[in-house]
């Protein structure tokens, strides 16, 4: 093969461009920060979650700054506002991860969120963490790249059930629910696992949320003879009526159920405020007060917040928390494996053993990249929220 | 039970009536079916839960400042949705303006009002321990505006000269355009007034059913109920249907409870359709030939 004058200077100058383009690439990579893409829905009807968690976020974003970064580099959080829109989500998604080209994804924040944006980072094989409950968002095999921060619905069901079960030793249940998606699938699911732990559901149904009078059904929970009441809905308004109607019999039982049921909103139905009293909520050991004080990590967290002027009481600790462990996260990722997608979910997979958050202890496997343990699901006594956190509820050991 | 049965069952029945007689008023002076109904009851108990709850005014000033939230909307609708679709009625336009201009209002009230319910301030202020406070005023205060309504709308009717306009108009609207009578002007006031007592219907019911995006549905399928039992058009049919609507509603949720409530409900409402198609009270129209 004869070698010709023009092949000579094409290739040298393709040398030249490769050399150079090969010298100047880790002097851009390393004063250039690593962007990380993040999903709170901050306006709209889920954004109270949303501006909780942020505050975490941006306030461990800005310790990881101040010392030193990742590596030399600082941590860039591309925030989109998911405006409590799925549709908005999966535009968000697609410009971080085709056009910002970020490392990783922290968020969507709501699960509604979530299940439109979860295949579309796992088609862009961005590796993504995220606290929403929705257990199907979780699935190793359809979204290698996908983990959990948080609990998952039927871990929150769980702990409801064993509260009731195992600490307040209460036998007969009722189980009732709104007519939504939500609250038809988790009664549904935790009614067989009650039965499953031997409790006796005396009275389990399905309620249109905007019944104005529930009597009817606590009658019928109360000739049953339910020990506890179970509802599962997101709506204020039938939990409240619940309440005051529970209220109105004078009948003292507890009132067992989701994290709703100790909302503002929730408080601000009640025709008095001793229809909250023996009411427990979803809650979450590590941001939990007992016998008065938060634990160790909480604590130490909670004076840093104040050290910083970070505001938490008009919000929830565990969301603040939250917000701080999913960027503690990230930067500890990518400070030991680096931005490369595979490296991140090799060490999520591999080296995430009792990692310690201030919201919970997470550990991860290949085969499970649900992190939240069990026991770390508690209820808490609804009318005791006091700087964003409530008193764990009676009956668990410290 | 029937104490609660009858407390509840007719509060709600009241509010179902007076939605019932919303849909009739504005049908009675246009011939339009308007889907708004609903909108205006849910509008009551949110617009009142601001006025006097979040903006401190007290219950006379924010109920008069309801009414005339409730007058406006009936005239918007009227402007933007009936008056452009009457020339062609027969293709029932109006139930797709009717309609998109509920929801619209609906999905603007969601985002400035928020998707929780929220609390409707008791209106009166009664001493517990008086003879008045033996009965809630939640339940009462529903009847006693379905009763000032029904009693206002046979004075108008019977008695006025603007209130036989009216019924001129909706008995035939070109001969009465023909003596002379401000048609356009007489719908307007007809759904102003539609307006008023819609927006009473959600202010008096909200103390039960609470300031609630979420009741515009409600209102609207079950105060129709009402008017498709009681006949189209009859006033005094639409508070028998939405009275008996409401206690047999209360009655299915003691006697079935949950989602077979509701089945009863509308099981019982086909039923009636079946076997007397123009409703309770209203007359089989005859047809010309």
């Amino acid at each position: 093969m004869s070698i010709k004058r023009r092949t000579v200077l094409t290739g040298s100058a393709a040398g030249v461009v490769s050399l150079t383009s090969s010298l100047a690439a880790p002097a851009i990579a390393q004063s250039d920060p690593i962007r990380v893409g993040y999903l709170p829905a901050l306006t709209g009807p889920s954004s109270s979650t949303g501006v909780g968690i942020t505050r975490g976020t941006e306030l461990a974003v800005d310790v990881i700054n101040k010392s030193g970064g990742i590596n030399g580099r600082k941590l860039e959080m591309i925030v989109r506002d998911t405006q409590s829109d799925p549709t908005k989500a999966v535009n968000a998604v697609a410009e971080l991860t085709q056009r910002q080209k970020v490392a990783a994804i922290w968020g969507p924040l709501n699960s509604g969120e979530a299940l439109a944006a979860t295949p579309l980072i796992a088609r862009d094989k961005v590796p993504m963490l995220h606290p929403c409950w929705v257990d199907s968002l979780i699935d190793v095999k359809k979204y290698p790249m996908a983990f959990r921060m948080a609990p998952t619905n039927t871990q929150v069901g769980k702990g409801a059930n064993h509260y009731v079960f195992n600490v307040l030793k209460l036998k007969k249940v009722a189980v009732v629910s709104d007519t939504t998606g939500y609250g038809t699938s988790s009664a549904n699911t935790y009614v067989p696992m009650l039965k499953a732990m031997g409790a006796e559901v005396v009275y389990t149904n399905h309620v249109d949320a905007a019944n104005p009078d529930l009597k009817p059904e606590l009658l019928r929970m109360q000739s049953a003879g339910a020990q506890a009441i179970m509802p599962w809905s997101v709506n204020a308004g039938f939990l409240s009526r619940i309440l005051n109607t529970r209220g109105a019999m004078g009948w003292d039982v507890p009132v067992v159920g989701q994290t709703t049921l100790g909302s503002g909103q929730t408080k601000a139905l009640l025709d008095k405020p001793e229809n909250w009293n023996k009411v427990y909520s979803n809650n979450f050991r590590n941001c939990c007060y007992v016998n008065g004080k938060l634990p160790p990590r909480a604590a130490e967290y909670v004076e840093r917040l104040k050290k910083d002027k970070i505001e938490f009481a008009d919000t929830l600790l565990w969301w603040v928390a939250l917000g701080w462990d999913g960027a503690m996260m990230m930067a500890e990722t990518l400070k030991a494996a680096g931005p490369k997608n595979t490296d991140m979910v090799a060490y999520w997979n591999n080296k995430v053993k009792g990692w310690p958050g201030i919201y919970g202890t997470v550990t991860w496997t290949p085969e499970e990249h649900n992190g939240f343990p069990d026991e770390d699901v508690v209820m808490c006594e609804v009318n005791s929220l006091k700087d964003g956190a409530f008193n764990i509820a009676p009956g668990y050991s410290s | 039970m029937l104490e609660s049965i009858l407390s509840y069952g007719l509060a709600v029945g009241a509010v179902y009536a007076l939605i019932g007689i919303t849909y009739n008023v504005m049908f009675s002076a246009s011939r339009v079916f308007s889907f708004t109904a609903g909108m205006l009851g849910m509008l009551g108990g949110v617009l009142g839960a601001l006025f006097i709850d979040k903006l401190g005014m007290n219950a006379i000033l924010g109920f008069v400042l309801v009414l005339a939230c409730g007058a406006l909307l009936g005239v918007v609708t009227e402007i933007l949705t009936v008056r452009p679709v009457l020339k062609s009625i027969e293709q029932h336009l109006y139930v797709l303006s009717t309609l998109a201009f509920a929801l619209m209002v609906q999905q603007v009230t969601a985002i400035e009002w928020g998707t929780d319910a929220q609390p409707f301030p008791a209106l009166i202020p009664i001493d517990p321990d008086s003879i008045l406070a033996i009965i809630d005023q939640k339940f009462w205060l529903p009847l006693l505006a379905c009763i000032v309504t029904i009693v206002g709308l046979e004075f108008l009717y019977r008695r006025t000269l603007i209130g036989r306009a009216f019924l001129a108009i909706a008995e035939d609207s070109y001969a009465a355009r023909a003596l002379g009578l401000p048609e356009t002007g007489l719908r307007m006031a007809s759904f102003a007034l539609a307006g008023v007592i819609g927006a009473m219907a959600g202010f008096t019911g909200a103390q039960m059913l609470l300031a609630y995006f979420g009741n515009q549905p409600i209102l609207s399928f079950y105060g129709f109920v009402p008017v498709a039992l009681g006949g189209m058009g009859s006033n005094r049919g639409a508070v028998i249907g939405g009275l008996a609507l409401g206690v047999f509603q209360q009655a299915a949720n003691f006697l079935v409870g949950g989602i077979f409530a509701a089945v009863a409900v509308f099981a019982v409402f086909i039923v009636v359709l079946l076997l007397r198609p123009e409703g309770l009270a209203g007359a089989a129209t005859a047809r010309r030939v």
